[in-house]
């Protein structure tokens, strides 16, 4: 039988760095294929070379047998791909119903709209993955689980062939994972073939009918799902054992260094918060995406102030009204989405790494720039920094690269308190090992980290206390010795412990 | 639909004082100059050099200011209108409430300094597009000149030591005004290129909310860029009006856009976070060269505007276009 | 908001004949805030509507006065307007630049370029068919306006009921998303420059047939009344949001404004600056409540 799809040997590269080096894919009808791979392993690169959104180097693809010399977006629609994105493809400023419209109505510029059409088609969709959702909100004033739901539905109704799936399950709770599920097994009785991508191994023993298995923009196997475990999974992905990975220090504590006493603000939806971390001790702050971490975060660096509450630094109460006065106390917070908050992507390696302390580099009114530039250099040694000189543009670095200039423009300001947030999201396993060491060293000096992380194995690999959170608040601390990944999750989800078999938020390598 | 900044490997933004793009502009200079002394004998001439510079003042001091401001990422439309507004004010503190003239220039960029002032809360608290908020000012600083100074009312002559400011000779051949254009060259240049503040305002321009997450005070940056253009603006009414003499509600009318013409022919991307001030001088001066030489040819005085809008396309079009070669030569490589 | 402040100008002052020489006044700033809606909502803008509009109004006069009879003349000038609009457009959308700039640059190339062919001066003796279409002053002025509502009217349902005015959201709201959609955010960039371009030329010869002659100075500082008027009727600058029903009354609003001084007895050399203090208090009140909107907005969608 010839494959839907059939993908051989694509290469692509982007300024010069290949994402994909010889990659082979193929579908069946009525399968879902599952690809795997670490991030930066080129799943992404490889769904948006099928969609079109990519135009390949090298290598050819096939639908139902057919090559297709001249692929996007619009000639993929009319061979039957419709795909979901791992960040959602939407239009803020449109109603939801026309989001699906746009994404599936057919026909010429000229062509009349039918309102009352799009909006009773949206609504059949959005019901039929069990999401209840006004067709006439403004997809701005949705939450990010919504949005991937209305992008689920805008994909469903392409009614297509071939169907990519980039993490649609990311934010969504488990009902509506069993909803989407259901769809999937419809869908697959249909002769539909379906790409799936997750990071959540437990889902695909699910659903999935064979893995692909990806690493370094490379082919590394394709099994039936049947023939392989967990642990083989992760052995293909990552290519060695895990166990190294999380080398933890022990360090002794020091003394108290911040103390929130029943935080909240109002309106990032934190409430009453109480947390202490002494000096040296890695905090650990768990919990589902949108249980209040990075909102916690930006309300003790000032970024959304608190408005209720005390926050103690060494004892002492203090006020945060913006990020400055956060930095000024010596507080730093390497922040989540690091391409956009953490690093100025245009800016030079030397520029960025002092971009926290340029009052402390001004004399009489002017910039010290060797005093820069000598502590650029400095950094670029001690964390070391891939670059090829402290004047190139950080976008030119590689992800765990641009993620340490972030960490050197906080350690450059000397502060008593850390938050990362995420740091190894989006990383590779070499640099996620090293930042791991850097933040053991750290806090052997004496620094309190707050760390939010959503794996669980950094989590209980790197804290000392782990804090866990849920609807904006904390709902529990556990010491490190006696946390456990189902006692980190059953908090997290809110459940007692012993009932719960699969849980929702699983291990990502 | 920003096109995707790219990092332009030719230029690192370090210490270096003139780019690339400048030096095209030091080329382009100098051909003007060629072309004009081919066609005119005394173009080449010290006192035609300096009667050049003369024009050049008024509009430099704008577009010097306008830098900081679209480094940021934003603009300013406001500045013409601003500098006839303080025109008008100059002249009616002076005449009204008998102030000594050199005292109302005082008040004058006093106003001026609010009136960017203005234009920066409402851009920094009420976070509307700088584009609007001077679109608007631009209209009520034209306005209230017009209306401070209701249709034939007459100032009288202004006294000769006020004058001197705008039409006299220090020296017997420098222009006074020339004597105070470099200390705000030089003190924009300080502020934009070695300071902490002007590292701010390139942050900004590169990404406002990145800034903001380095504990930057974005806001107070943002408003320092449109108090300085407006003082800048009021000094430039103080100079314009010496040296024309008369006091006029519709003084510097057009003047904003040749402003941000010269700020982005000059190399400062409009986009915010690449430029300087060097580029911005330049352009200036190759506008004025232009103007001044066209007329002393006796061409069309229309010639220069056309040639600078060619000028200006020819240059964001290079600009363009060179990003995307050095893009092509990163893929290759 | 904007509604109130007409309502409450009107009752004095809606009386006599004044109505109608202002919506004759309107008709041609409806037209090109139609134009500038489309491309201010596609993320762009173009100040150079200005001089192209002198310059249409010009060519309207010569054409007129070289005896082309009266649709001809209509035709040629929107026709010399669609090709500013493309250059525009080519320049903006084929090369990638930003619109500013490129708009900047032609502002100054045709008004300059107007100013040198012409001098400046008035175009005159042009036939008396020329104003008001020959159809008598009546009969003219009521052509004019209709013209003027039946384009905005057009427009507001065209960027409402067809695809391709959903397309102009989609490309404002997100031209990655777009792409991705299947649109082409290119072509949908340049065909907003060229409307604009054609529906300057029409509102060039609303103008011109006016008056006996053309002023080739019309079109000074016209861009940015009616980006003005466009921003004032809630259209946001950053592309995707706001209708045509804001822009039109923010074309009265501001047309109004002038006489509605005259008549209160405030002179009309305060015209300017009430206008700006309008669209300021209009803008101020816009951000005040989208800013709490937006707080909202990323308290529940931050990821």
């Amino acid at each position: 039988m010839t494959p839907l799809l059939n993908l051989s040997a694509i290469c692509k590269s982007f300024h010069g760095v290949a994402a994909l080096e010889g990659v082979s894919f193929d579908l069946r009808a009525g399968e879902v294929h599952a690809l795997v791979g670490e991030n930066g392993a080129g799943k992404s690169t490889l769904i948006k070379v099928v969609t079109g959104a990519h135009r390949p180097d090298a290598g050819t693809l096939e639908v139902s047998g057919r090559v297709v010399a001249h692929n996007d977006p619009v000639a993929a629609r009319a061979l039957g791909i419709a795909a979901i994105y791992q960040q959602p493809a939407l239009f803020a400023d449109l109603s939801v119903a026309e989001n699906i419209a746009l994404g599936l109505e057919r026909g010429g510029a000229w062509r009349w709209i039918d309102w009352r059409g799009r909006r009773a088609r949206a609504r059949s969709l959005l019901a039929r993955i069990g999401a209840d959702i006004d067709p006439d909100a403004e997809v701005r004033s949705l939450a990010m689980p919504e949005q991937q739901l209305v992008e689920i539905a805008r994909a469903l109704g392409a009614d297509a062939k071939i169907l990519v799936m980039d993490e649609p399950t990311a934010s969504l709770t488990e009902r509506e994972v069993d909803n989407l599920f259901r769809v999937i097994r419809e869908l697959r009785l249909h002769g539909v073939g379906i790409v799936y991508i997750s990071h959540r191994l437990d889902e695909l023993f699910q659903i999935a009918d064979r893995v692909t298995v990806l690493r370094d923009g490379c082919t590394v196997a394709t099994r039936l799902i049947t023939e392989v475990d967990h642990a083989e999974l992760i052995r293909l992905m990552v290519g060695r054992e895990i166990a190294s990975v999380f080398p933890k220090q022990t360090v002794p504590l020091g003394d108290l260094v911040l103390e929130l006493r029943n935080v909240g603000c109002r309106a990032s939806g934190v409430n009453g918060i109480h947390l202490t971390v002494r000096a040296g001790e890695i905090l650990g702050l768990a919990g589902l995406a949108g249980a209040g971490r990075t909102e916690l975060a930006r309300c003790i660096f000032g970024l959304t102030p608190a408005d209720q509450g005390e926050i103690r630094l060494r004892a002492q109460a203090v006020s945060i009204r913006t990020p400055g006065d956060a930095v000024a106390l010596g507080i730093a917070y390497v922040p989540e989405d690091r391409r956009r908050h953490g690093v100025i992507l245009e800016m030079p390696v030397a520029v960025n790494t002092t971009l926290a302390i340029l009052p402390k580099l001004t004399h009489f009114g002017f910039f010290d720039f060797r005093r820069e530039r000598s502590l650029a250099e400095m950094f670029v040694q001690r964390l070391g920094i891939k670059t090829a000189s402290i004047d190139a543009a950080v976008g030119d670095l590689s992800g765990g690269n641009q993620q340490k200039v972030a960490l050197a423009r906080w350690l450059a300001t000397e502060p008593a308190v850390l938050i990362l947030d995420e740091p190894t999201q989006g990383i590779d396993v070499g640099a996620k090992a090293e930042i791991h060491r850097l933040m053991g060293e750290l806090a052997g000096r004496g620094l309190a980290i707050l760390m939010i992380s959503s794996e669980l194995l950094e989590i209980l690999g790197m804290s000392d206390r782990i804090a866990v959170l849920r609807g904006g608040t904390i709902v529990g601390t556990l010491d490190r010795a006696d946390a456990t990944q189902e006692k980190v999750l059953a908090l997290a989800l809110g459940h007692a412990l012993s009932t719960e078999a699969t849980p929702g938020r699983q291990i990502q390598t | 639909m920003s096109p995707p900044a790219s990092p332009n490997p030719d230029r690192s933004r370090g210490r270096r004082v003139l780019g690339t793009h400048d030096l095209i502009l030091v080329v382009l200079l100098a051909i003007e100059v060629a072309v004009f002394s081919s066609y005119v004998d005394t173009f080449r001439t010290v006192e035609n050099g300096f009667e050049v510079l003369r024009y050049s003042v008024v509009v430099g001091l704008l577009a010097l200011v306008m830098t900081p401001v679209i480094v940021t990422g934003g603009i300013d439309l406001s500045v013409g209108s601003l500098l006839g507004l303080s025109a008008v004010v100059l002249g009616r503190t002076w005449r009204d409430l008998g102030v000594p003239i050199y005292l109302a220039a005082v008040v004058t960029v006093g106003v001026g300094l609010l009136a960017g002032g203005l234009n920066g809360l409402f851009i920094t608290r009420l976070r509307i597009p700088p584009l609007i908020v001077t679109l608007a000012t631009f209209s009520l600083f034209r306005g209230l000149a017009e209306g401070l100074s209701p249709g034939t009312s007459t100032f009288p002559p202004l006294p000769e030591a006020f004058t001197f400011l705008g039409q006299g000779y220090v020296f017997g051949i420098i222009p006074t005004q020339l004597l105070l254009f470099p200390f705000a060259v030089v003190g924009v240049w300080l502020l934009l290129h070695r300071t902490a503040i002007g590292r701010a305002w390139y942050a900004i321009g590169f990404s406002a909310e990145a800034a903001r997450y380095a504990g930057i005070p974005v806001e107070r940056r943002l408003l320092l860029a449109y108090v300085l253009a407006g003082g800048a603006a009021g000094l430039a009414g103080v100079i314009y009006v010496s040296h024309l003499g008369e006091i006029k509600a519709n003084s510097g009318t057009g003047y904003e856009l040749t402003a941000i013409t010269a700020v982005v022919l000059g190399g400062t991307s409009i986009f915010g976070g690449r430029g300087g001030v060097p580029g911005t001088l330049l352009a200036v001066v190759a506008i004025v060269v232009l103007q001044r030489g066209l007329r002393m040819a006796d061409k069309p005085a229309e010639w220069s505007g056309i040639l600078t809008g060619l000028l200006l396309l020819a240059a964001v079009g290079a600009n363009q276009v060179a990003t995307k070669l050095a893009d092509r030569r990163t893929i290759k490589g | 908001m904007l509604l109130l402040l007409l309502a409450a100008a009107a009752p004095t002052f809606y009386a006599g004949d004044k109505p109608r020489a202002i919506l004759v006044s309107c008709a041609p700033l409806l037209v090109l805030a139609a134009g500038m809606t489309v491309v201010i909502l596609v993320r762009h803008i173009d100040i150079s509507i200005g001089s192209q509009f002198a310059l249409c109004g010009v060519a309207a006069g010569l054409l007129a006065r070289a005896g082309l009879p009266m649709p001809a003349v209509g035709v040629l000038t929107v026709l010399l307007g669609t090709a500013f609009g493309a250059v525009n457009g080519g320049l903006v959308a084929g090369l990638n630049l930003p619109s500013i700039v490129v708009t900047l640059a032609t502002l100054f190339i045709l008004r300059e370029g107007l100013k040198w062919y012409g001098e400046g001066e008035l175009i005159k003796d042009i036939p008396d068919s020329f104003q008001w279409f020959g159809l008598g002053q009546g009969v003219g002025q009521w052509l004019t306006v209709g013209v003027g509502v039946v384009v905005i009217v057009v427009f507001a349902l065209g960027l409402r009921y067809l695809a391709a005015g959903r397309m102009v959201y989609a490309v404002g709201s997100d031209a990655e998303a777009a792409r991705l959609a299947g649109i082409r955010p290119k072509r949908v960039v340049f065909g907003a420059f060229v409307l604009m371009g054609s529906l300057t030329g029409l509102a060039a010869l609303l103008n011109s047939v006016c008056f006996p002659d053309v002023d080739p100075k019309a079109g000074e500082f016209l861009e940015l009344q009616v980006i003005a008027a466009v921003v004032v009727g809630g259209v946001a600058i950053s592309g995707g949001r706001g209708t045509l029903i804001g822009p039109a009354f923010g074309v009265l609003l501001l047309a109004t404004l002038g006489p509605a001084l005259v008549f209160l007895h405030v002179g009309a050399h305060w015209d300017k600056a009430f206008q700006g203090a309008i669209i300021l208090l209009a803008v101020a009140v816009d951000g005040l409540t989208l800013g709490r909107r937006k707080n909202v907005a990323t308290g529940l969608a931050k990821p």
